[in-house]
């Protein structure tokens, strides 16, 4: 093979290729894996060549072949013991766990498709209008359960409440086969044309009717393919047909995110609703309720009292809220009871020497426990979607014990990591203690005390834990503290 | 040393290839069909095992045919344990590569 042949082009760009990808080879081994790669690119290109047989096809491969070096090159990399080494401390770092924890939240997010409901809980009602929105119920006093109102009720108190700024009546089906559609069964709201100047809404798209079909702006672009030209068509609910007349706008909820289609109608038939009302500002509830039991009493329903009940609707929306800091506080009010944290020990900590260590130790506390609640409470948010409850009944679980119950789990396991992650990480770097060791004997715990010890990669420390803790020992984990002398050793290993 | 056990078919494969005299990197996957981004990092890691060791042909001889001189792949006498061991595991594994020879 003496001829000296011009290169082709694919041989230059493997070449190229293998000593850009070389640049992720540790360097003292980098030469010679170059020059490994580089050796089999030309024999393979001159015995081809020789053989007669090189061509774009063996070009082509030859190119293919070269692309392998990628993950050797990336083999090389990791099995590079201070890549390994860094590796290992990123995963130490307190950092890596608080970026652990935003990284959840970002990934719920996505999920979620961008926390409707937290949004919908801390933006609800900046765009409503005055006054406070209700839901106005009947709670029997036998027999249980939440029922709808007479259907004449909300008519009575539209007309004759001055307490009450606007009243609505509603009840709520699922709507199967929509437009003669395979559709998944649709949230219908039969309502009467009132409902939308309680809720204070404008339409995206038409207006809305005194009867007709109105559209949620989800099932406008989903099954009708933003199509404007659907404003005064027909579409079939039941047995009747009704000319589509508005969209709602994006974004807009009605207690929910569910409800497709609202068919509006002037009468409501027999059954039992649900009412929605506004309430002109500073109206009392118990003003509120003489008033409107002295209505219904004119329309011949006596109601007892307490029988109506009433559900501000913003206050509903924000009860997660109040669920949860009364979750947090009881479990936090545990854990710190159940770690046998000493207020003395508290105290020497925040003497001059140690203060700015305790200050960072308190924040990265704070810091992970605030992320790690915050993923339980929205993640448990968006998973229950609790605003539906009140469309479905006050006895929805979501709302109530179900929620309470997954928010007190939650906090109580996000506290008792938060201290354990807490008691393993070095108390001046904050990194993840390493490298146990286990000391002494088991068997003669009248001599010594056998146990793990833990080490700080930076030489801060290591702490002892006693695999037997007696009684009179206060904390089951010993911190003992490396001066200055032992730096240089552990630099030297590192 | 790697428990033999633990030698995966296309480890042994690449194994195999070696104790068959295929030395260098292109010519297993020749031999193996495998790509290259799976017989380079079986080959730095069975050599880590030391299953195989590599060794750079003489300078003196490449300059003198005005080539890179090449590195070659050896099967060490506990790759040649290992191997006996996954040929029993995988008894095809001798056919394979008889037959790629032929």
């Amino acid at each position: 093979m003496q001829e000296n042949l011009k290169r082709p082009l694919s041989v230059i760009a493997c070449s190229r290729l293998i000593g850009g990808v070389a640049l992720l080879v540790p360097a003292e081994q980098r030469e010679e894996w170059k020059q490994e790669w580089l050796a089999e690119i030309w024999h393979r290109w001159q015995f081809l060549h020789h053989a007669g047989i090189w061509d774009w096809l063996e070009a082509c491969r030859l190119v293919w072949n070269c692309l392998g070096a990628f993950p050797d090159a990336a083999w090389h990399f990791s099995s590079d013991h201070p890549v390994q080494n860094r590796i290992r401390e990123y995963v130490r770092s307190p950092w890596t766990c608080l970026g652990f924890l935003g990284a959840a939240l970002l990934v719920l997010t996505y999920v979620s498709s961008g926390l409707p409901a937290t949004r919908a809980l801390f933006g609800f009602g900046a765009n409503h209008g005055p006054g406070r929105m209700l839901y106005i119920w009947r709670h029997p006093i036998s027999g249980g359960g939440d029922k709808g109102l007479p259907s004449d009720v909300a008519p009575a108190w539209a007309q004759h409440s001055a307490l009450l700024d606007s009243v609505s009546a509603f009840t709520v089906s699922y709507q199967p086969g929509f437009a003669g559609s395979s559709h998944p069964p649709a949230l219908l709201i039969h309502s009467d044309p009132s409902l939308f100047r309680v809720l204070r809404v404008a339409p995206a798209l038409g207006a809305f009717p005194s009867q007709g079909i109105v559209l949620s702006d989800e099932i406008w672009r989903s099954f009708f393919q933003r199509d404007h030209r659907i404003i005064g068509s027909k579409v079939q609910i039941g047995a009747d047909s009704y000319v589509i007349a508005a969209v709602l706008p994006r974004g807009f909820r009605f207690l929910s995110r569910e409800p497709a289609i609202y068919l509006v109608t002037p009468y409501l038939g027999l059954k039992p609703t649900m009412v929605m009302a506004r309430a002109k500002p500073g109206i009392s509830q118990s003003k509120m309720d003489k008033e409107l039991t002295r209505i219904a009493e004119v329309s011949t329903y006596y109601f007892f009292q307490s029988e109506l009940r009433y559900s501000y609707v913003d206050d509903e929306i924000h009860t997660p809220l109040s669920i949860f800091a009364v979750a947090v506080f009881a479990c936090g009010f545990l854990a710190f009871a159940a770690s046998r944290i000493r207020i003395r020990r508290l105290r020497g900590a925040f003497q001059p020497g140690s203060r700015s260590a305790m200050v960072r130790r308190g924040a990265f506390f704070f810091a992970k426990t605030a992320l790690a609640l915050a993923f339980v409470f929205t993640a448990a948010l968006e998973w229950l979607r609790p605003e539906s409850a009140i469309l479905y009944g006050s006895r929805d679980p979501a709302s109530g014990p179900f929620l309470l119950w997954l928010y007190i789990l939650g906090a109580m396991g996000v506290f008792f990591w938060s201290l354990a992650d807490q008691r393993a990480r070095c108390r001046v770097c904050l990194r993840l203690l390493c490298f146990p060791v286990r000391i002494g004997c088991p068997g003669c715990l009248l001599l010594d005390w056998s146990g793990t010890e833990l080490l700080c990669t930076e030489g801060h420390g290591f702490l002892h834990v006693p695999h037997l803790a007696p009684s009179w020992e206060e904390e089951s984990g010993q911190w003992i503290s490396l001066d200055e002398s032992w730096k240089e050793l552990f630099a030297e290993h590192r | 040393m790697v428990d033999s056990a633990k030698l995966s078919h296309t480890a042994a494969l690449i194994l195999q290839t070696i104790d068959q005299g295929f030395s260098y990197g292109f010519d297993i996957m020749d031999e193996t069909g495998l790509p290259s981004g799976t017989v380079y990092p079986a080959l730095r890691r069975m050599e880590r095992e030391g299953l195989i060791s590599s060794e750079w042909e003489s300078e003196k001889k490449a300059t003198a045919e005005q080539r890179p001189p090449r590195k070659y792949y050896r099967i060490t006498r506990a790759g040649s344990e290992v191997l006996e061991l996954s040929q029993k595991r995988y008894p095809l594994l001798i056919r394979l590569v008889a037959k790629s020879r032929r």
